[in-house]
């Protein structure tokens, strides 16, 4: 089953190009990581897919209906989206940023209804915020308004969430607390997530489906041992990267490697 | 209420914060409403201006109070609100905290209506009345509509930055153009059109409520049901798309209120360009960054700080007038400067 | 703090200004600007209510006798006026950099440090209470003013608990001209000067004497070294405070550093001709728009285009007219604001 539907589309600002002609399509209910090297147009294609760019060529379809003749509301009660970097207001707590979340359910004068109160409260307490309910975001540490961020995008309760590097901030153990709440939300409530790692063991542990990027066209996408080939992450990143099993997860995982010598 | 059991208490003690200094706003435009309406060259005891507003007072207090004072004082309350309700939605939709009134070119465009008006009929000693403040308006708005054809690109729609620059590029231009003129004017008409330019509430006339009082109306509630939409425009274009907003088409209509409130204050009052910067500051310091509350607050401090600097423009120097503009920066700026010191970024 | 990924992605930054500055472009900026300005100012000498030829401009710079008239007007009334239009063009120009770089704010100009409104307000304070005050007097007092803007600023700065942050300054700025402003407007009206005031504006640089250049052109070239000094902290420092503190930069120093060298550039221009701040708008954004962001280059190029703006900006307000003289402000308006437009529309995000 495919929810998202990327077809011939180049996108790219004022006047570059940055992704021509890339078709690829996001099956419904996996985890789908797209990996690249920098300015590959990994956020870029994400832009796109979340129609925060508009597509010069080609369409992306949402259950086969064309992102932009939606209703931008419509679409962002079914799809949320974490950007690379985002700016708080000053003098915002978390529980206020996390509550505007609740943006597209809200009418009128939005006065918050029992279900946002319930939706905003799981994500505060699923992304380990609820002591910090009542601070001012400004307050935070990187990793802690980078959870409030990813809290924000889960109150939005979407099928579909579109994360732009979501674990950078964060140390490792809550970089994979991150990834394991994502993974879970996808097991349990089967939410299609759409992100770009720069971590590739990460990526192959957590994904099912993996994308792989160079200079705004499609390498190779398909499962991680698909995808996380000796072969493949030599064209993408031009490295010669040494493979091996994850001990937890047991798909492939880079374990050293070294600059690519012929192509340097 | 049934929703509010889900606060926590700490939500619940902001939230009765904000509509406690709601209400202390409130109470200090109705004593300083008290206060104004005994100021001024025939002085009238409290208890006097309370009986002529329920109907008992002499037929000269009546007169006073209702066809000069009343009048005044509904004005600078509203100039007051408009302005900083409308530097309230251009900070929000800017992202610039410079932002106000001025940067849409509105106070300069009035400003050159008027001038050029003057210019070219110098013959008429008694400026028509009614006149101005329909020439201002025009010409804020054309300035307005200018800018925004000027910052529109087909593709991108407006960029808050490009908006910015060329509303400083073409203020700049409408003042030098303005320097010109001035030295085109007679001595008598300068000093009435630099009077005009520094901001004076000298409109006292029921009419000009009456011109005022519509747009306030309905462009502040209009506003406010966009509050929403502003806090989600404030953490920027990826993230207000991403929730769902139009952002294109959202700025558009905010900006056209914005302009509206502000040129129709703007028209009467002349440039009180301050009280649109500074009034949605001094709420956001008070009540924090949610709109829902920024713009209720900033609509009152800034009624409340005109009727400030009218009530003492009328009373320092009696029986000549400071202009309330000259005011308003001279008790607003400090405050401001001190606020400055002590906030953390 | 910064991460380390943030300052890696702000060194790359780095390393882009470096690419995207166009070092040839500015040599060839720097040397045919020189070049015109050169030009402008010896035709800006020729041109007026009594025509000169260029050759005589020249036998009177390098061969004076003062028997000829036309060599006593070069020397004593157009000579002055135009070099003191390419000082002022130069110091509105560098100080304008300056700021911007300092604060990372494109709108920033001296005005904002409060000088342009101190400068002004000092200036309606002598015409209200010493009337017929000496040419020399008002600009010492306009630049005492200026400073007493600075000082303000600065001291809400620096006042403050973070220390003088770029939004504090324009904050700041932007409060302390309204106050100075709306003191000036009131003094004005109050004592019906407004328009004497805008007189003296309008005069431009036209009162400017051979003593006023000797009094302040050593100020003003120590202060343009300063800056050609300063602007590779200038450059850091525009890449924001994190990044130049992590590359070893004494950011409160240069800041302060900076502050002078934009009072003492700013001040004696404001002084001089009034609030044509918009010279300090315009040129930094052209000089960036041609030769990247490297403020090595924007400094002295900006001396260069300053100068020749104003120099023909002057020539053009005594020659539209004549015998008035168009305000220099509005000229400056009139050739700024439709390239300012381009420019916005252009790129929008240029910094």
């Amino acid at each position: 089953m495919t929810v998202l539907t990327i077809d011939h589309v180049a996108v790219g600002y004022a006047n570059s190009l940055i992704v021509e002609d890339l078709s690829v399509s996001i099956p419904k209910g996996k985890i789908t990581t797209i990996i690249g090297p920098n300015g590959c147009g990994k956020s870029t294609l994400l832009k796109a897919i979340s129609r925060v760019l508009k597509t010069q060529s080609g369409a992306v379809y949402l259950d086969g209906r064309a992102i932009h003749q939606l209703q931008t509301k419509e679409v962002a009660k079914r799809m949320a989206i974490l950007p690379q970097s985002a700016n708080a207001p000053g003098g915002l707590t978390v529980f206020e940023l996390v509550s505007y979340g609740r943006f597209p359910h809200q009418g009128g004068f939005g006065t918050l209804k029992k279900e946002d109160y319930e939706h905003i409260n799981w994500a505060i307490f699923v992304t380990g915020l609820n002591e910090f309910k009542d601070r001012s975001v400004e307050a935070l540490s990187g990793g802690q308004r980078q959870r409030v961020w990813i809290a924000m995008a889960l109150a939005q309760g979407t099928e579909i969430l579109i994360l732009d590097e979501p674990t950078t901030y964060l140390d490792l153990a809550h970089q994979l607390e991150v990834l394991i709440l994502l993974q879970r939300l996808n097991e349990e409530e089967g939410r299609t997530i759409v992100m770009v790692l720069h971590d590739l063991n990460h990526a192959s542990r957590f994904s099912h489906n993996m994308i792989s990027m160079k200079n705004g066209t499609l390498i190779k996408e398909g499962s991680p041992e698909e995808v996380m080939t000796c072969l493949n992450l030599q064209s993408v990143f031009n490295i010669d990267a040494r493979m091996t099993t994850c001990p937890f997860s047991k798909n492939p995982i880079c374990l050293s490697y070294q600059l690519n010598q012929k192509n340097e | 209420m049934k929703e509010q059991t889900y606060m926590t208490n700490s939500q619940r003690k902001s939230m009765r914060k904000n509509l406690f200094i709601i209400g202390i706003l409130c109470l200090l435009i109705v004593i300083v409403f008290m206060i104004s309406m005994n100021t001024g060259f025939i002085r009238l005891s409290p208890l006097e201006v309370i009986q002529t507003l329920f109907g008992s007072g002499t037929e000269k207090q009546h007169l006073i109070l209702f066809e000069f004072r009343l009048p005044r004082i509904i004005i600078a309350v509203l100039v007051g609100m408009g302005l900083a309700v409308s530097g309230c939605v251009l900070q929000g939709i800017s992202q610039n905290a410079l932002a106000d009134p001025g940067i849409l070119g509105i106070n300069a465009g009035a400003g050159l209506a008027v001038m050029l008006f003057i210019s070219f009929f110098p013959s008429t000693t008694a400026v028509p009345v009614f006149l101005l403040p329909i020439l201002a308006f025009t010409g804020a708005g054309i300035t307005a509509i200018i800018i925004y054809a000027l910052s529109y690109k087909r593709n991108e729609g407006i960029s808050p930055m490009r908006l910015i620059l060329t509303g400083v590029a073409i203020a700049a231009g409408i003042s030098s153009a303005m320097i010109v003129l001035t030295l085109r004017l007679s001595p008598d008409n300068y000093q009435f059109v630099a009077t005009w330019l520094a901001g004076s509430i000298w409109g006292s006339n029921w009419k000009f409520v009456l011109s005022l009082l519509p747009w306030i109306v309905v462009l502040i509630p209009f506003i406010f049901s966009k509050a929403r939409v502003l806090n989600v425009l404030n953490l920027g274009d990826l993230t207000a798309t991403g929730l769902g907003a139009s952002i294109e088409k959202e700025r558009r209509v905010l900006l056209a209120a914005a302009v509206g409130l502000a040129g129709a204050s703007v028209s009467i009052s002349g440039g009180i360009g301050f009280v649109g910067l500074i009034g949605p500051h001094l709420a956001r310091q008070l009540v924090g960054s949610r709109h829902q509350y920024v713009i209720p607050t900033a609509a009152l401090t800034g009624g409340l700080l005109v009727l400030i600097a009218d009530t003492i423009g009328r009373w320092i120097l009696q029986p000549s007038e400071i202009p309330a503009g000259i005011v308003v920066a001279v008790i607003g700026a400090p405050y401001f400067l001190y606020l400055l010191t002590r906030i953390k970024d | 703090m910064s991460t380390p990924a943030e300052e890696s992605a702000e060194i790359e930054t780095l390393e882009e200004i470096k690419k995207h500055s166009h070092p040839l472009i500015a040599i060839v900026i720097l040397f045919g600007g020189m070049t015109a300005l050169l030009f402008a100012i010896g035709l800006s000498i020729s041109l007026g209510a009594a025509d000169i030829k260029l050759a005589t401009v020249w036998t009177a710079v390098f061969n004076f006798n003062p028997e000829i008239t036309s060599h006593q007007i070069i020397r004593d009334i157009r000579m002055p006026r135009v070099l003191g239009a390419a000082m002022v063009g130069s110091c509105f120009a560098v100080a304008g950099a300056l700021m911007q770089g300092m604060t990372r704010n494109p709108l920033a100009d001296s005005g904002l440090l409060g000088l342009n409104a101190g400068a002004s307000f000092m200036l309606a304070l002598c015409f209200a209470f010493f009337p017929g005050l000496p040419y020399m007097y008002l600009i010492m007092f306009s630049f005492l003013g200026a400073g007493l803007g600075v000082l303000i600023v600065y001291g809400v700065g620096s006042l403050s608990r973070g220390g003088l942050t770029p939004i504090r300054l324009v904050l700041a700025g932007a409060a302390v001209s309204a106050l100075l402003g709306a003191l000036s407007e009131g003094i004005a009206l109050y004592f019906q000067i407004g328009q004497d005031l805008a007189f003296w504006y309008a005069g431009g640089v036209s009162g400017t004497k051979w003593i006023n250049l000797q009094i302040m052109a050593p100020w003003i070239i120590v202060a343009m070294i300063g800056a050609v000094i300063l602007s590779r902290s200038i450059t850091l420092l525009s890449l924001g405070e994190e990044v130049a503190i992590g590359l070893g930069q004494k950011t409160k120093t240069i800041k302060l550093f900076g502050m002078i060298i934009v009072l003492v550039l700013a001040g004696t221009a404001v002084s001089v001709v009034g609030a044509v701040g918009f010279v300090g708008l315009i040129v930094p954004h052209l000089t960036r728009f041609l030769i990247g962001h490297d403020y090595r280059w924007i400094i002295p190029c900006s001396i260069v285009l300053g100068g020749l703006l104003v120099v023909l900006a002057d020539l053009a307000a005594r020659m539209i007219n004549p015998p008035y003289e168009t305000p220099i402000g509005a000229l400056i308006a009139l050739i700024g604001v439709p390239f300012f437009l381009y420019l916005a529309r252009k790129g929008g995000k240029e910094l």
